[in-house]
């Protein structure tokens, strides 16, 4: 069985999903979770953290889209970081890069947020 | 002369410096852009011309627009038929009339020179020059120069092309690879999944995931109709409508290629309406099973075929896994009724006396063949005070556990009031009543039952509906046991129930059955009959008891010829020594 680890850690006005491992249809359910948990305690600034994923399958990638339009709803984002060569590889030819704001690391993704709590 | 030799020796060099460089740096690159654009700015700069634009061949004649300059943006990427380019330059100078379709583009855009692009793969090609700032027209030498620059970009061209295939081959290679990966993960997953709402989620995670659409709505075929069973559009009575007229699609289509088949044209409108931009049945064996439809492409793009020919395969795996899931729920249902009719069977055969008493001057036996559906039979026989015993028979409405249930009911009842200091009609009365506010009148039991004083070989009996007992006379003069009332359960007890009295004699036969027994069908759908039995009744008069049950089991079985029965059959005997 694929290893798969969601952890997630909230910040002044952001949180942080940092995904380690396989993620895959098998292991889908447990990011979906967790997105269920953040949109149900109205948290929509929303970074994850990619360092240590591996593997990204397209069922993955489908959890990303599921969630969004709730998030840019709500006047929050998905905004991705620290991605492998070969995970952002995945990304790009399915063509999320149109889609999600991708940065280096996370505190560019964090930095993107602050600066639009500011404007508003 | 010196100076004219070192002049002449001189001018060359200057040239030759930078032309050396320009390749240099033309043929140290991959980037066709970059390549494309370097030497459409050497060209022009040399030239000192304002506009130029470089076309490369995209198939047979048509040329594409990849590089330009100085004619504005809408140009780009604008594709344009040549039929007549030669390996020569062609001058567009003082052109009066139409050179042709071919020319009139470049004449638009006042080019005054086409420049083949030659490789050893022909004509690649074309570089179009504007008019000189000093509105010359180019001289010969200025041609030299500009088929130089252009032959020593040929090959980086040529190279940067084939780079730039390589590429777009390699993309959609990875793209296959990842359509593929996406297939066999979700196969091995689907696999794993026996529950059809998880392997519908685990599809539409697929769906958003590898193709880009979050409208989206997934229908399954479900006791006849097509029923919308994950969506995430707006479900409208007419997407309803129309996915039922959809069933009957076999291949994955595009919204605009069904409306194009009569017989989808107006769903087609429904679903241009809903934003449905294509359309996948998902089929096992060439059956459709359910329905994707599928929104825009979020990423913007229409639908290619191997989206759709991706989109029919995770579908087609998809379904049949959701097949295998209604299965094994089937499977598991099945399994759980038999657990309950086993159980249904423990509860009646419990029910039943182990063995039957020993009664002086009479000869008994019974038996109870329960079918495979456990109706639900019952008989029993009790020893009272006094050389009396209770000689009992009954059918309980319904079958299995309920049946089997509601029989012990009855047989609880019957053994606590049949000692008791009540009448039999009163007794009857006791047990109808609360057969009745158990049940609120959705179940009856057919009763029959006697008290048997066996030393004054006297019967008293009452009989709430059961199927009316044979006695077969010593003289073989039949009698049926016919006093009684209503069925138990039916309704509360307003007439009162009668008793039957009849005295028994030696040689006499008592035979007590259930319609299992008269109703034994045979493979034509026929009834043994009450009639038959008589008959078979009348010849066995004098057999032992025990015989007399083996026969007529023996002469229903020959009967039935191997046809399975659908209800118990009991049989109970008391024969007179």
């Amino acid at each position: 069985m694929s290893e798969f680890k969601v952890h997630h850690r909230d910040g002044e006005g952001f949180s942080v999903i940092e995904l380690k491992g396989y993620l895959d249809a098998h292991t889908a359910p447990d990011l979906e979770s967790t997105f269920q948990r953040l949109l149900g305690d109205r948290k929509f600034n929303i970074v994850v953290n990619c360092k240590d994923l591996t593997y990204i399958s397209s069922a993955g990638l489908g959890v990303f889209m599921a969630y969004i339009e709730d998030v840019r709803k709500n006047k929050g984002d998905i905004k991705l970081s620290n991605m492998s060569p070969k995970v952002y590889n995945v990304f790009d030819l399915l063509g999320f890069p149109i889609l999600y704001e991708i940065y280096k690391d996370e505190q560019e993704a964090i930095n993107k947020f602050r600066q639009h709590g500011k404007k508003i | 002369m010196g100076i004219r030799s070192r002049s002449s020796r001189n001018k060359p060099s200057s040239d030759l410096i930078p032309l050396f460089e320009y390749s240099n740096v033309v043929n140290s690159s991959v980037d066709l852009k970059f390549i494309l654009s370097t030497v459409l700015l050497t060209v022009m700069g040399k030239m000192l011309v304002s506009r130029g634009m470089v076309l490369l061949r995209k198939e047979g004649h048509l040329f594409g627009v990849v590089a330009a300059k100085g004619v504005g943006e809408q140009i780009w990427r604008r594709t344009i038929g040549i039929q007549k380019l030669g390996k020569s330059m062609v001058s567009l100078h003082n052109v009066k009339k139409s050179l042709g379709e071919d020319y009139d583009f470049f004449l638009h855009y006042e080019m005054r020179l086409l420049v083949p692009i030659l490789t050893r793969a022909g004509v690649v090609g074309v570089l179009g020059i504007g008019e000189k700032f000093s509105r010359k027209k180019f001289s010969a030498s200025d041609r030299k120069l500009i088929k130089s620059l252009v032959n020593l970009s040929a090959s980086a061209i040529e190279k940067a092309v084939i780079v730039d295939q390589l590429k777009v081959a390699n993309r959609s290679l990875d793209t296959k690879y990842q359509e593929l990966n996406t297939l066999f993960e979700l196969s091995k997953e689907f696999n794993l999944v026996l529950d059809s709402q998880k392997v519908v989620r685990l599809l539409t995670f697929s769906l958003l995931g590898q193709i880009g659409v979050n409208r989206y709505a997934v229908c399954l075929f479900q006791s006849g109709f097509m029923r919308i069973v994950a969506s995430k559009m707006e479900e409208r009575a007419e997407l309803h409508q129309a996915v039922q007229t959809l069933a009957a699609v076999q291949n994955p289509m595009l919204t605009e290629d069904l409306a194009r088949r009569r017989e989808f044209q107006d769903v087609a409108a429904h679903l241009a309406r809903a934003t449905v931009r294509a359309v996948i049945p998902m089929q096992v064996q060439n059956q459709t099973k359910g329905l994707m439809l599928l929104g825009e492409k979020l990423h913007g793009g229409s639908y290619t075929k191997g989206d759709l020919e991706f989109l029919y395969s995770l579908g087609n795996l998809a379904i049949i896994s959701i097949e295998n899931a209604r299965l094994f729920q089937e499977t598991l249902e099945k399994q759980r009724m038999q657990e309950e009719l086993k159980i249904a069977r423990e509860i009646q055969q419990g029910l039943l006396p182990q063995h039957l008493p020993e009664i002086e001057g009479f000869d008994l036996a019974a038996v109870n063949i329960s079918s495979k559906e456990v109706g639900g039979d019952y008989y029993d026989v009790m020893d009272l005070p006094g050389k009396e015993f209770v000689l009992a028979i009954g059918d309980v409405s319904g079958k299995g556990t309920p049946a089997a249930l509601l029989m012990a009911n009855v047989q609880a009842a019957l053994r606590a009031l049949a000692p008791m200091e009540y009448t039999m009609p009163e007794a009857t009365a006791r047990m109808n009543d609360i057969t009745y506010s158990n049940t609120r009148g959705d179940k009856f039991i057919t009763l029959f039952w006697g008290i048997l004083n066996a030393e004054r070989r006297d019967l008293r009996y009452v009989n709430a509906g059961h199927n009316l007992p044979f006695l077969i006379r010593a003289d073989k003069t039949v009698e049926r046991l016919s006093d009684g009332g209503i069925i138990l359960g039916m309704m509360k007890t307003v007439t009162p129930y009668e008793e039957g009295r009849t005295t028994l004699r030696p040689g006499d036969t008592m035979f007590l059955f259930t319609d299992g027994v008269s109703e034994a069908m045979n493979d034509h759908g026929e009834d043994f009959t009450e009639e038959r039995l008589e008959g078979v009744l009348r010849k066995l008069a004098g057999f032992r008891a025990s015989d007399i049950v083996r026969e007529v089991q023996k002469e229903i079985e020959a009967y039935a010829g191997g046809t399975p029965q659908s209800d118990d059959m009991t049989m109970v005997v008391l024969r007179v020594l």
